[in-house]
């Protein structure tokens, strides 16, 4: 079904049945519905089968490097605070490649939208074991299954006192596209880790697994309570979907602005002032 | 997104910047000149006493220069400070001195190859080494006198009294530097301490120091004292930077704090990074939001970088890198100075993109160069490098009055319409480059191979057609790079880069011979053979390179330049004039 986001002949890459498609038709819908302007918006992505999204979504992009874009974000934001800024990519872009910056950039709180495709598997590099892959997971790399334990980006996010912390599952539509809304409308840093099927190489987590094995967070759930989310995303079985923590604080532009937000284009350093201060040396 | 003011814009029919004319190396005759070598420990407040004795010389009327040497520890180990004095401009150090003040006990073991037959040795009465040292040398109470005063670090205002002293120098005019050199709960202590010093220095007899030049002294007014690292800072926001995204590492964080200090007035985003894989994706996401970004780093930082290289090759996505060197491999020495890492800047990044590299050698170079950088990044979408060192960030020099309206102010970006396409094929190689939400159009910048619109292909023909196209834009750099400097006529070239210029400039003025002239080159990389034709033609070239190999030596040969003789140093020094007079001397005497 066409969408007036879809951009115009392209080829897309993915496998038939892919995840990724549902969370593609995801963000068309909610950049639509929030009437986000395409023309303001911007999607920084790194590599992998999910960092291809820009190039299927007619808004501004910048197609990165493996696990680099969380930083091109945090300062293209900065340097025009009025853009849309989306950070998307794969588990093994966003927490194994880039996982130092998903550190640092939860804690500089750019006002940006932080999208992780999270189908527990390497695909581009054809099915080895990614940071989230689970204890026993068998490839032909870890071919005794994944001994190392999972990498938990929700507790992690936690950890360090994200604004935003949410994580939807694919095969549950309506209920991922409130959330996914939801993060569009909070102002700082948010992340949204999105379960998604990897038809060709996870025969374990499958679409049915991520049905069968999230529940939404319980309607008691309160996500302004840090210790109740921490709890929240210690549990696995069944994982918890939802928003399990929200609080907004001073994002990065606000410390570097204040509040005379401007692009940084229009600005030109008053070159007489300068001259004054070269001559105090 | 609407109304966004883009100041000064230009595109690349402008022809390109003029270099903002900047005084050149000079000197009239010989120059009266006193080299002071001071030594201690870290801590104990050397640097105050340099800038103190540096600003005091030069309300005197004096020309002054001091760089310095220290170790990579916070505290303690064995640092030093060399001041030079002089009538005439001062551009390098020297190895020999004729003043030498110990401000600890380790001081003079540490540089004792530095002391000649005349040095003067002035050292504490209770140092262990001075019962050895006859002749040429006074035993001072400083120590004594400073703990009293309630501090052991005001020994370093008592010794610029006594040394002020001993020159004859206008005392009045150190205490002025001396009152401006701390706050307001010491300077009397300070004060004090300086006075001392200047009076004892009264009650001492026979000693020989030569004079410094008393009369004829200019007022020092137009003048301002700078080191390298400040001199890049002013430089680049004279080239509009806007944002610098750095990880500490010495010999560069002299820029970041620069900034740093400088963004409370001006708008100026700093962010420490994680690491330099970050702070490179961040001044790529600077430029690509439409800032003017920057990053400092030094080899092993600049190593994490190449993939960020590579990136804004493809992307081509400006970029301005300022690396100072300093001795590799890996760790080496980080408070020591080098220039090993031409190579590296040459051959970051993988796959084929095109780069330019500038690399300053005075305060005038590095101000105009770092402009330079961003007005060049900017016109042809490419990285630049700033390619300094330890000794050329850490020495302090004299620069004449800068008319900073001089440096045309020029951004190269367009507005979008709705066909607009990123990598737009053109003759040049170089498409207009808009930023998001500026426009109507779809900005789309690729990592991958792509087309036009920025999408990522496969297709063989387009591919070829982008490699031309990145590859074409060196074809109109090379058409506009900037020429070496050349001085001096005759037959045998003295050729440099970087911030061997001032040693080779007072090397050659000390071996006065009509045979030699001096050739220097500031744009490294990539070479016009035009620019290059001089040397190819000339009799005798004789290379000066801070490291082992000769690295520009070897690129100038695989342009087809003979080159007979290399004078290669890599002991973490920079080049010393009166060394490097006597080696050049050697080489010369040979020649026909």
């Amino acid at each position: 079904m066409k969408h007036p986001l879809d951009r115009e002949n392209v080829d897309n890459a993915w496998c038939p049945g892919c995840g990724n498609f549902g969370i593609l038709k995801l963000l068309k819908e909610v950049l639509t519905e929030l009437a986000l302007n395409p023309k303001d918006t911007v999607i920084v992505s790194g590599i992998g089968q999910a960092s291809k999204t820009p190039y299927y979504i007619d808004t501004h992009m910048f197609s990165s490097l493996h696990g680099r874009a969380l930083p091109v974000a945090t300062t293209l934001k900065a340097s025009n605070p009025s853009l849309n800024v989306i950070a998307e990519g794969g588990d093994g872009d966003m927490y194994g490649e880039g996982g130092n910056h998903f550190i640092h950039t939860v804690r500089r709180n750019p006002n940006i939208v932080h999208i992780v495709h999270n189908n527990m598997v390497y695909g581009l590099t054809k099915g080895q074991a990614s940071p989230t892959s689970q204890r026993g997971f068998e490839t032909g790399v870890q071919v005794k299954g994944v001994h190392n334990e999972p990498f938990n980006p929700i507790s992690v996010a936690l950890a360090l006192k994200a604004g935003f912390v949410a994580r939807v599952n694919i095969g549950n539509y309506e209920h991922a596209k409130t959330v996914l809304k939801q993060a569009f409308l909070h102002k700082g840093y948010a992340l949204v880790d999105i379960f998604q099927p990897c038809v060709v190489f996870n025969k374990t987590n499958t679409r049915k697994w991520f049905n069968s094995n999230t529940h939404e967070l319980e309607n008691d759930h309160d996500s302004s309570n840090l210790s109740m989310a921490m709890q929240k995303a210690l549990e696995n079985d069944p994982i918890p979907i939802g928003i399990f923590y929200q609080s907004e604080r001073h994002t990065f532009e606000d410390y570097f602005y204040g509040d005379e937000k401007k692009a940084l284009i229009s600005v030109s350093h008053d070159l007489k002032k300068l001259q004054g201060l070269f001559e105090k040396y | 997104m609407k109304n966004i003011n883009i100041p000064f814009q230009a595109n690349l029919k402008d022809p390109p910047v003029p270099l903002p004319k900047y005084k050149k190396q000079q000197s009239d005759g010989k120059a009266q000149t006193i080299d002071i070598l001071i030594g201690g420990a870290a801590g104990l407040g050397i640097n105050i006493l340099e800038n103190m004795l540096n600003k005091a010389f030069m309300l005197n009327g004096y020309f002054v220069y001091s760089t310095k040497e220290f170790m990579s520890r916070v505290r303690g180990g064995s640092n030093t400070v060399l001041l030079r004095i002089s009538d005439q401009p001062i551009y390098a150090p020297c190895w020999h001195v004729d003043l030498c003040v110990a401000l600890d006990y380790a001081a003079l073991s540490h540089v004792q190859e530095r002391l000649t037959q005349k040095t003067l040795i002035i050292a504490d009465e209770s140092d262990p080494v001075m019962k050895d040292i006859q002749k040429n040398s006074i035993a001072i109470p400083m120590l004594e006198t400073a703990k009293d005063l309630g501090d052991s670090r005001y020994a370093n205002s008592y010794v610029a009294g006594l040394l002020f002293g001993l020159l004859k120098a206008d005392i009045n005019l150190l205490r002025k530097s001396v009152v401006s050199s701390f706050s307001e709960d010491t300077q009397k202590e300070n004060e004090t301490a300086m006075h001392e010093g200047y009076t004892y220095s009264k009650k001492l007899k026979n000693i020989s120091l030569p004079a410094l030049l008393q009369t004829s002294l200019i007022p020092k007014s137009n003048f301002h004292l700078l080191d390298g690292s400040s001199a890049i800072g002013f430089g680049s926001l004279l080239g509009g930077c806007t944002m610098i995204t750095s990880y500490p590492m010495s010999p560069s964080t002299g820029v970041l704090n620069f900034m740093a200090s400088i963004s409370k007035e001006f708008t100026i985003l700093v962010e420490q990074s994680e690491d330099e894989i970050a702070a490179f994706a961040m001044v790529l996401g600077g430029w690509f939001g439409g800032a003017r970004a920057m990053t400092s780093t030094s080899g092993g930082g600049f190593a994490l970088m190449s993939e960020g290289m590579s990136l804004a090759g493809v992307s081509e996505t400006p970029a301005v890198i300022y690396l100072a060197q300093r001795p590799g491999p890996a760790t080496g020495m980080p408070t020591r100075t080098e220039q090993g890492d031409l190579n590296l800047a040459i051959h970051s990044g993988h796959g084929d993109f095109g780069r330019i590299i500038l690399a300053p050698g005075t305060l005038e170079e590095c101000l105009t160069y770092a402009y330079l950088a961003f007005e060049l990044a900017d016109r042809y979408q490419v990285p630049v490098i700033l390619l300094s060192d330890q000794y050329l960030a850490d020495t302090i020099n004299m620069i004449d009055n800068v008319d900073f309206t001089a440096y045309e102010q020029r951004r190269y970006i367009v507005k979008s319409d709705r066909n607009y396409k990123r990598y737009t094929l053109n003759k040049e190689g170089i498409s207009p480059r808009s930023v998001p939400g500026l426009g109507q159009g779809i900005v789309g910048s690729s990592s991958h191979e792509h087309d036009e619109r920025g999408q990522s292909t496969e297709d063989y023909k387009i591919r070829e057609i982008m490699v031309k196209k990145r590859d074409n834009k060196l074809k109109r750099i090379l058409s506009e790079a900037y020429k070496p400097e050349i001085q001096g006529k005759g037959n045998i070239a003295i050729i440099g880069w970087g911030s061997s210029k001032g040693a080779i400039f007072e090397a050659l003025k000390l071996l006065n011979d009509p045979r030699l002239f001096q050739v220097h080159f500031v744009w490294v990389h990539p070479l016009n053979p035009e620019h290059i034709e001089v040397l190819k033609q000339n009799e005798t070239n004789i290379i000066i390179e801070n490291n082992v190999s000769g690295q520009f030596a070897d690129i100038l040969k695989g342009h087809g330049v003979h080159i007979h003789y290399r004078i290669l140093q890599s002991n973490g020094f920079p080049f010393f004039t009166d060394l490097l007079e006597n080696e050049l001397g050697n080489i010369i005497k040979d020649i026909k």
